[in-house]
């Protein structure tokens, strides 16, 4: 009798760490995501120190005005951005591990991203005053060319039903590799000009360069709608899971599923890419590390990941632009150097689908 | 005796490749029926033609009197649940989330799992007894706690119908035993049943009835005891006379009776 007592508690307080782990997570990544952005703002050629911002949220101590123009020019736009790209960019690549059933899958990786970075260039060289319903036209064709290269590598990369990793890293490989590099067609095209040649080789390295406030707006639009296309999504990942074919008996209806994903996460490598270009394994790395801790339940992930997406890419451009000051690193090389190796760390856990 | 499923003059193909052609059948409530018939000849075809995932090239399968292409999927998965013989789930999910996935057909779109629906899986699991399982990972269970698992998940649906791909396949014979004890006291349950089987020895006792299907010939129904003669057997599995001791053996429990 006793033991039976103690077993149902063990049970229940069992389930309940399980069950607000979750919670803990996203306060935990909240307080440090808050920090994240008091230190970023600080830290730089001028320094900002931590309470003379806090005085200024609290509207006690005021800022000197070149202490003024720098944090709301140059270092506020950056981090914003920063945070916008790296959300986007993380739970783009929740969904898509999700739909090819596969934690290989990155919007780099499988070519979502070279595909916006040639669209957004055709936007920038090619087109660049038309705007469309207050969208620019670089975000409108890098999302087009995200939708085009996901649905082409899905299309090549799919053998029955499944998608192998070998085919799949194959198609994102060429898909990516064609698209990011006629990006400099559209360049030479534009020779006239001249003047957006810097563009697109940051675009091409992943640079979080000076947006302005529209620029960012429109971004923060895109997210939203990601966001928020999203949620509806994750359980619905859940269930596909089990197979497209399992799915559909359980009353998935998978093609829709499939289209929306394909949909939702090329709008977010599109918002991502607009601001920061090829910015590699971010939406690898964050998903991967998230399910070590909470587990696969992509209702559970989609916040966590957003978050955690974020503040990494926030961390990684703030030592990117002051590690080796006064010169910056582009935050892709950054991603790149610590992304790469895990990369091949999780093509190596799963190499016994890949040799088969 | 209401019917489940019909099956009215059912043909399907996989390409030029007929499997099943002028299937006429009907699976009744509280019906136990094992599937029996040698390789490739359409018993999975046959079972997902059940649940609405294959669409029969010409005839029609109906729901309790209603066709199934006028049922949307999730309408079908509340009364009919396949199990299937291999599910890859690429993620570590645990126990307790895979069996959620049971819940799909009754969810909203932006509802998440109710009183009704824990209280389903909970059921469902200890039925299988995999409640004890709950949080570990799937991919990690041996595979008599897989196929356990994945029975779990068909009841989680409350099905009135579950259809079982090959249920003992990779068991060791002590979980044979377990599985055949729970589709007995499935049936006891009111589920009806129908499993493709392979081991003959396990059907007599269990079973109401066996469907024969053999390459070219038409579905032969009956009681078990009629339907796994040898002779039907012989005909039907295309095995030689020769083998025919060795059948028996296979068929042990008529053999033990006739005794």
């Amino acid at each position: 009798m006793v033991w039976k007592v103690t077993e149902a508690c063990m049970e229940s307080s069992h389930g309940w760490v399980q069950e607000y782990r979750h919670r803990w997570l996203l306060a935990i990544l909240a307080v440090l995501l808050v920090l994240a952005v008091l230190v970023a703002a600080g830290v730089g050629a001028v320094r900002v120190p931590v309470w003379h911002l806090m005085g200024s949220v609290l509207g006690g101590e005021s800022l000197s005005a070149d202490q003024r123009v720098i944090l709301f020019a140059i270092r506020l736009p950056r981090i914003v951005a920063a945070l916008l790209v790296g959300s986007a960019l993380s739970v783009s690549g929740l969904l898509f591990q999700g739909l090819f059933r596969n934690p290989l899958a990155d919007p780099y990786v499988i070519g979502s991203s070279g595909g916006a970075v040639c669209g957004a260039s055709i936007g920038v060289f090619l087109l660049p005053l038309v705007s469309v319903a207050g969208f620019s036209t670089t975000a409108i064709l890098a999302f087009a060319g995200a939708l085009g290269s996901i649905t082409l590598v899905y299309w090549l990369a799919r053998v029955d039903g499944r998608t192998p990793v070998v085919a799949l890293l194959l198609a994102g490989f060429a898909v990516s590799t064609m698209l990011s590099y006629s990006s400099y067609f559209v360049e030479v095209l534009d020779r006239g000009f001249g003047i957006d040649m810097r563009v697109l080789a940051s675009w091409l390295h992943g640079t979080i360069a000076q947006p302005t406030w529209p620029q960012l707006a429109i971004v923060a639009a895109m997210l939203v709608i990601g966001l928020a296309g999203s949620v509806p999504l994750a359980r619905n990942l859940n269930t596909l899971a089990l197979g497209e074919e399992y799915a559909a008996h359980l009353g998935l209806s998978v093609q829709q599923i499939r289209i929306a994903v394909i949909v939702i996460g090329s709008i977010l490598t599109a918002a991502a890419v607009a601001l920061g270009g090829l910015i590699s394994f971010v939406g690898l790395i964050i998903p991967h590390m998230l399910r070590m801790v909470l587990g696969p339940d992509h209702v559970r992930l989609l916040p966590a990941t957003a978050l955690a997406g974020a503040l990494f890419l926030l961390v990684a451009d703030t030592v990117a632009r002051t590690a080796i000051a006064p010169a910056e690193l582009p935050v892709g090389v950054l991603t790149a150097l610590i992304g790469g190796p895990f990369f091949l760390y999780l093509l190596r856990k799963t190499k016994q689908e890949v040799m088969s | 005796m209401r019917p489940l499923i019909e099956f009215m003059q059912v043909n399907f193909a996989y390409g030029e490749n007929s499997v099943i052609s002028e299937l006429d059948a009907t699976i009744f409530d509280n019906e136990c029926i094992a599937l029996v018939g040698p390789n490739g000849v359409g018993k999975t075809t046959l079972l997902r033609l059940a649940t609405g995932t294959l669409t029969p090239a010409r005839g029609s399968v109906a729901l309790k009197s209603r066709p199934l292409d006028s049922l949307r999927q999730r309408e079908i998965a509340r009364s009919v649940a396949f199990v299937p013989q291999n599910v890859e789930v690429p993620f570590s999910f645990t126990v307790r989330q895979f069996v959620e996935q049971g819940r799909t057909p009754f969810l909203k779109m932006f509802g998440g799992l109710g009183a009704a629906d824990y209280e389903a899986i909970r059921r469902a699991m200890e039925w299988t007894d995999t409640w004890r399982l709950r949080s570990r990972i799937f991919n990690q269970l041996s595979g008599g706690e897989r196929q356990r698992v994945k029975m779990a998940l068909g009841l989680a649906q409350q099905p009135q119908l579950l259809l079982l791909d090959e249920p003992m396949q990779h068991l060791d014979i002590g979980r044979q035993f377990e599985m055949i004890d729970l589709i007995g006291s499935l049936r006891r349950e009111g589920i009806a049943i129908v499993a493709s089987m392979h081991d003959l020895a396990l059907i007599e006792g269990t079973f109401s009835s066996v469907w024969l299907m053999s390459l070219n010939e038409p579905m032969q129904q009956g009681f078990p005891e009629d339907m796994l003669r040898p002779e039907a057997l012989e005909n039907a599995f295309r095995c030689s006379p020769r083998h025919r001791l060795r059948l028996l053996e296979r068929t042990r429990n008529r053999l033990e009776r006739a005794l």
